[in-house]
């Protein structure tokens, strides 16, 4: 029979609540957030029914239909007799979350290559003699003053867009996968050279097999300014994408097409976090940190 | 026990200080209960002049006259007018278009009490490889979309019998912070539409870009304004009514020194210069281009002719067909505009934007 509850348990370090507590009290402040909402939105709306700041839930629900089912304005309309996979097919959601997701998806096939030179870095001591002191260097740089030179470079197109992220979070991501791999003990490697291992085997398959959990890690740790700078690379210049769409919506507060959108991006990316832990759990089931 | 004590006493003389300093810090005219009205501004020709009218206190001397006191705020543009919007701030420059479509259409009810001046070539169409309008279609235009760069270009195609072309146009939407670079650093953009004085900018460091169309040839269709919510306006106690009289005449006593000779104007117009950084050369430029009605009269003559209700006309058209009045709203008569004469142009009980000249009649009449 478990103890009862005490309120000086809430201080209490070695104290162990109900698994309905735990589970519970996880959706305390969500459900505070949304009454929150709810009551702010109720007051703006019984003061101004044209308020634009505060949808209502109903102009919320509203606005999500709009923007799954609708194409955008840019685009031309759909036929009346369209199916509902039509519908979602040619919506502006699904339109600017295909230009967002495919930036985002090159920017982070483009970050491969920055692992395998934060690796060879933590390996190899000359290339960590050639790139260690630039790459702490080019860390520090503020990538989003360097877009003007990015415009120039790459365009104002995709490619801009692109290399923003790359050149924000692929510095970071260098420098970590090297003191990762730093991080393996020496003796490892003399071992492995001991039973005939190349270097190439010892890079690849003794370092890197053991510090790819890690590395996902980071790069889950990573999303977010990744997504940053995406947001930011279309807000500055785009024709489409989720930030596009939030800007253009700003423009005349159309908060009931932004939250939406604030929404799926979170949940987007939720569920991108969720993919790489899964699979590092999957494919590395001996590691045991997080 | 003793170290304890002073230690209290410590924290009780710190308390002590701090609430003296909150209380030096505070205005005193908030104690004396002054009623304060914040102003926001942002940077534009036509705007800058607020911020020269309240640091060589001429707008604090129409203030004090009046028993009130008026705060100038700078802005970036899209934040004023949200700050407005949420009522934050109790006036906001801002141009018809937004007028209509950020406020008004946001049901916050507001009147415009001061008609500062027209864009009579600010706002301008760049090109380069001596492009013309009927070439634009295929080839991507940057611009701020969903602005009056947006409505410039619009009319551009209208007037010049390409309004059939207009979807066909593909809108690049660039950030204003970065339309000159993004333009001049890459020459495979080839339109840009843009205002002064980023246009001056482009203008001034590629040769080969060219002005295709300006705001010149559609005068007084994009009118930059002083807004004020009506609700501040009506305030019973008469505050509102004084505040907007103590900012239009010290308006138009602004306007009277920009726009005279001598030393004052040239004080004005540094000043006013001073409130973007722009160099006087680069402001003068600007206001060439800036149509200012100089005087009370010329505005009121303006606010209750019938032209205006034409472009306003125009506007709202635009904003309705672009669906910036909102995804509720089904005509754009649903976000009514009143003028001075009582005409109302949409619904007569959604009226949210009211040209109200009143004030500036007074200021033509001397009677502020």
């Amino acid at each position: 029979m478990r103890p009862r509850f005490h309120p000086a348990d809430l201080l209490g370090i070695q104290v162990r609540p109900a698994r309905l507590w735990t589970q519970s009290l996880g959706w305390v402040l969500f459900v505070a957030g949304i009454a929150l909402y709810a009551h702010l939105s109720y007051v703006r709306h019984k003061e101004n029914p044209y308020d634009r700041v505060a949808p209502t839930v109903h102009q919320l629900y509203q606005g999500m239909l709009t923007s799954a089912l609708q194409p955008a304005e840019e685009d031309p309309p759909l036929d009346p007799g369209a199916s509902l996979w039509q519908h979602i097919r040619y919506s502006m959601l699904w339109k600017d979350t295909v230009a967002s997701a495919r930036r985002f998806l090159i920017a982070i096939a483009l970050l491969v290559p920055c692992i395998i030179l934060g690796l060879h870095m933590a390996i190899f001591p000359y290339f960590g003699a050639v790139f260690q002191r630039f790459v702490l260097f080019f860390d520090k740089i503020v990538a989003l003053s360097l877009l003007p030179i990015l415009f120039i470079v790459f365009g104002i197109e995709e490619w801009s867009k692109i290399m923003l992220m790359v050149i924000g979070v692929g510095p970071t991501l260098v420098l970590d996968t090297f003191n990762i791999g730093k991080s393996v003990p020496r003796e490892q490697i003399v071992k492995a050279f001991t039973l005939k291992s190349t270097n190439l085997d010892v890079a690849y398959r003794v370092v890197l097999k053991q510090v790819m959990p890690q590395i996902i890690n980071s790069v889950r740790l990573n999303l977010k300014p990744l997504a940053l700078f995406l947001f930011a690379g279309e807000m500055i210049a785009s024709t489409d994408g989720l930030a596009y769409r939030i800007a253009i919506m700003r423009r005349h507060m159309g908060m009931d097409i932004i939250l939406p959108y604030l929404l799926w991006v979170a949940l987007l990316l939720f569920l991108l976090d969720v993919t790489l832990r899964f699979a590092n759990r999957r494919l590395h089931p001996w590691y045991q940190s997080l | 026990m003793s170290r304890v004590l002073s230690g209290r006493r410590r924290l009780f003389r710190g308390f002590l200080a701090a609430v003296a300093l909150l209380a030096a810090l505070c205005p005193n005219a908030a104690w004396a209960g002054v009623p304060t009205f914040t102003v926001g501004w942002s940077v534009y020709a036509g705007w800058n002049p607020y911020y020269y009218m309240y640091r060589s206190g001429i707008l604090d001397y129409w203030a004090h006259k009046y028993g009130i006191e008026i705060k100038v705020q700078r802005f970036d543009y899209a934040a004023s007018l949200d700050a407005f919007v949420a009522k934050n701030i109790d006036a906001c420059t801002m141009t018809n278009m937004e007028a209509l479509d950020m406020p008004a259409a946001a049901g916050v009810d507001s009147s415009v009490v001061i008609i500062g001046d027209y864009s009579n070539g600010n706002d301008a169409v760049l090109v380069r490889n001596d492009l013309d309008l009927a070439q634009l279609p295929g080839r991507p235009i940057l611009l701020v979309q969903k602005t009056v760069s947006e409505y410039l270009l619009q009319r551009a195609m209208e007037l010049n019998g390409l309004g059939g072309q207009i979807d066909r146009l593909k809108l690049y939407n660039t950030s204003d912070s970065d339309i000159v670079g993004a333009f001049l650093g890459d020459r495979s953009n080839q339109v840009a539409v843009t205002w002064k004085p980023l246009v001056s900018e482009i203008l001034a460091q590629d040769k080969g870009v060219r002005e295709v169309f300006n705001s010149s040839q559609i005068p007084g269709e994009i009118l930059d304004l002083l807004v004020i919510r009506t609700d501040v306006l009506n305030r019973p106690d008469g505050s509102g009514k004084r505040f907007a009289e103590a900012v239009t005449a010290a308006w138009y006593q602004t306007m009277a020194q920009l726009t005279g000779t001598g030393p004052d104007a040239a004080r004005a117009i540094a000043g006013s210069a001073a409130a973007s950084d722009d160099s006087v050369s680069s402001y003068e430029n600007q206001l060439q281009t800036t149509y200012l009605f100089r005087s009370a009269q010329m505005a009121v003559q303006f606010t209750t002719s019938a032209t205006i209700k034409q472009k306003m006309n125009l506007v709202r058209e635009f904003c309705f067909q672009h669906g910036l009045l909102g995804q509720s709203v089904y005509s754009p008569d649903d976000v009514a505009i009143l003028y001075p004469d009582g005409t109302v142009q949409g619904r007569k009980d959604r009226v949210r934007l009211r040209f109200d000249d009143s004030y500036m009649q007074m200021a033509e009449q001397g009677k502020l």
